[in-house]
């Protein structure tokens, strides 16, 4: 049984330790909250931004407004995770950044003992005229075990406004993975990029579905997907740009390295609802080339440090 | 007295898909020395650099490589580049989201910035390339540089070129030739493959490929002239007067 401030310190140092900027849970100028289970330990907001928490029976129910003409200067740190090794946690939000507002999110999900879990989010994201947010979610599980996580989004942008999301999961196993973005730009001149990077091991199964439609005239998406698949894992990944306005532009980019007995399948599909849109996809499955491996072997690396380089990369 | 031999290859055979690509290749490679391949597009060359730096799939059916006095036929491509032998592959790959920087770094592991910086200015490349990636967002030429300096920092015992000049713009030629006489003035021996006549200058001595043979070892003015005057077109046919080089064009 962990205590409360246990928990805390233990979220927060592997928060720290993946990609979160040191002493930033706790500081006076940085908005936070930190969940573990459905427990809130600790929640800090700053003028401009609005936080409405509550506890659930699986979970938290959130919502964040940051008002207009706000910018939020430094990342809005989230951390949500358990320590235990089975249960559940649902993170339903909504987000709403209201006309010229911008925030950047970093959203820490941390399972490190995780062996029979579910993680779920459940994300409405709106963005007002000209707002700019970003939304970076970085995943740390355990090396054993098996975990649901379901991050689904959706995301409605309005004019001028610019939707940057970031999902990481490289370390530890990835479980059983099914992200479901679903964006719509219908503002005109609005920006959309979704990127998703996956290490896969062991028997995961990761299932990537990113689709934008660019509703609005002159919108542009960029959906990337980077993934590595070792093992027996497998990996599906679906990557939809619809262009439906005039002048709407939209590119998929897809790389999937498989190793060992892994298997991946790629679906770009790029449709161009209207005849003035202009969508392009590329997508590629295989093995790191020999090339690339030897080039680095010749370097004095052993087979698996060139793999772990190249790798190393592809999710950076 | 024999000559000290860096590298020794005697006889060696490859084949792929059922094709004899080198055929009872035998050449040396001093201490010290720059040694120059020359030969016509399909030669065999790069096969050549694949088989010494220890490629599977250009592993010899036949012959024996010798390094620094050790066979090393049987090595691998790792135990090649720790033992003192690399290779810059005429094509670099590119590796997305690693830096200029990280890559550098794994030739020389405890390179500081200034080693780092060191080893593009002789390639006449700016400091700020450090922090671009090694993927798509450089040309072949800037790859190729790249791939150069990392080998000047690397200081191997043998370093084998592969058509060094390739994508390289005329006015960085000059400061790729020079890196060749540094790697050799700091005691590394440089194999350099190409068809590129100006760069086989550069050697001390040549050797000639054609269809998988070496069919002349000489000073690298004499096989320059044979090459320049008997290969294009090919005439396959010995030449009068080689000065000082040997002809094996059976």
């Amino acid at each position: 049984m962990h205590n409360l401030s246990e928990e805390y310190k233990t979220l927060v140092s592997i928060a720290e330790r993946t990609g979160g900027q040191p002493g930033s849970f706790g500081a006076e100028d940085v908005i936070y909250i930190v969940v573990h289970g459905n427990r809130i330990l600790a929640s800090h907001a700053l003028p401009g931004v609005l936080i409405e928490a509550s506890e659930t029976g699986d979970g938290i129910d959130a919502r964040i407004i940051v008002q207009a003409g706000t910018k939020v200067a430094k990342p809005v740190h989230l951390c949500f995770g358990h320590l235990a090794d089975s249960g559940r946690q649902v993170i339903r939000s909504r987000i709403f950044l209201e006309e010229g507002s911008s925030a950047e999110f970093q959203a820490h999900c941390i399972f490190p003992n995780a062996i029979e879990f579910l993680h779920a989010m459940e994300g409405e994201i709106h963005l007002g005229p000209g707002s700019a947010f970003s939304y970076r979610e970085v995943h740390v599980h355990g090396p054993e075990g098996r975990i649901d996580v379901r991050p689904v989004s959706r995301v409605r942008i309005d004019e001028r406004a610019v939707y940057r999301g970031d999902f990481t999961l490289v370390e530890g196993r990835v479980g059983n993975l099914a992200i479901d973005i679903d964006v719509e730009a219908h503002g005109r001149r609005s920006r959309v990029e979704v990127t998703s990077k996956i290490y896969g091991k062991f028997d995961d199964f990761c299932q990537v579905r990113d689709i934008v439609r660019l509703t609005g005239a002159e919108s542009t998406a960029l959906i990337k997907a980077r993934v590595v698949l070792k093992d027996r894992s497998q990996g599906k990944f679906l990557g939809l740009v619809d262009g439906a306005a005039p002048g709407a532009r939209g590119h998929v980019d897809c790389t999937e390295v498989v190793q060992g007995e892994a298997r991946a399948v790629a679906s770009p599909v790029v449709q161009a609802s209207h005849p003035e849109a202009e969508v392009t996809h590329e997508a590629a499955i295989g093995r790191i080339a020999d090339e690339k491996i030897q080039g680095l072997m010749a370097k004095g690396l052993s087979a698996d440090a060139a793999i772990d380089f190249v790798v190393s990369g592809l999710l950076r | 007295m024999l000559e000290p031999q860096m590298l020794f290859v005697k006889d060696l055979e490859v084949e792929r898909e059922g094709n004899r690509i080198l055929r009872g290749i035998s050449m040396q490679v001093h201490p010290g020395e720059i040694c120059g391949v020359l030969g016509r597009n399909g030669a065999g060359k790069s096969s050549l650099a694949y088989a010494i730096m220890g490629l599977p799939q250009y592993a010899p059916r036949k012959g024996r490589i010798w390094f620094d006095g050790e066979d090393i036929t049987e090595w691998g491509v790792t135990e090649r580049a720790r033992a003192g032998i690399t290779l810059a592959w005429q094509h670099p790959a590119r590796y997305e989201g690693i830096l200029v920087r990280d890559y550098l770094k794994l030739s020389k592991p405890d390179a500081g910035e200034e080693d780092l910086e060191e080893a593009l200015k002789l390639v006449q490349m700016e400091p700020f390339y450090l922090d671009r990636m090694v993927d798509k967002g450089l040309s072949g030429g800037e790859r190729k540089r790249i791939e150069l300096s990392s080998i000047y920092l690397m200081k191997p015992r043998l370093a084998i070129l592969d058509e060094p000049d390739s994508g390289v713009d005329l006015l960085a030629l000059g400061e790729v030739m020079g890196l060749f006489k540094l790697l050799a003035s700091g005691g590394s021996s440089v194999l350099i493959i190409t068809h590129r006549e100006d760069v086989a200058a550069a050697c001390d001595r040549s050797y000639l490929m054609c269809a998988g043979k070496m069919i002349l070892e000489g000073s690298a003015a004499a096989v320059k002239r044979y090459f320049l005057s008997q290969c294009e077109p090919c005439v396959e046919q010995k030449p009068e007067n080689t000065g000082e080089a040997a002809l094996n064009h059976a």
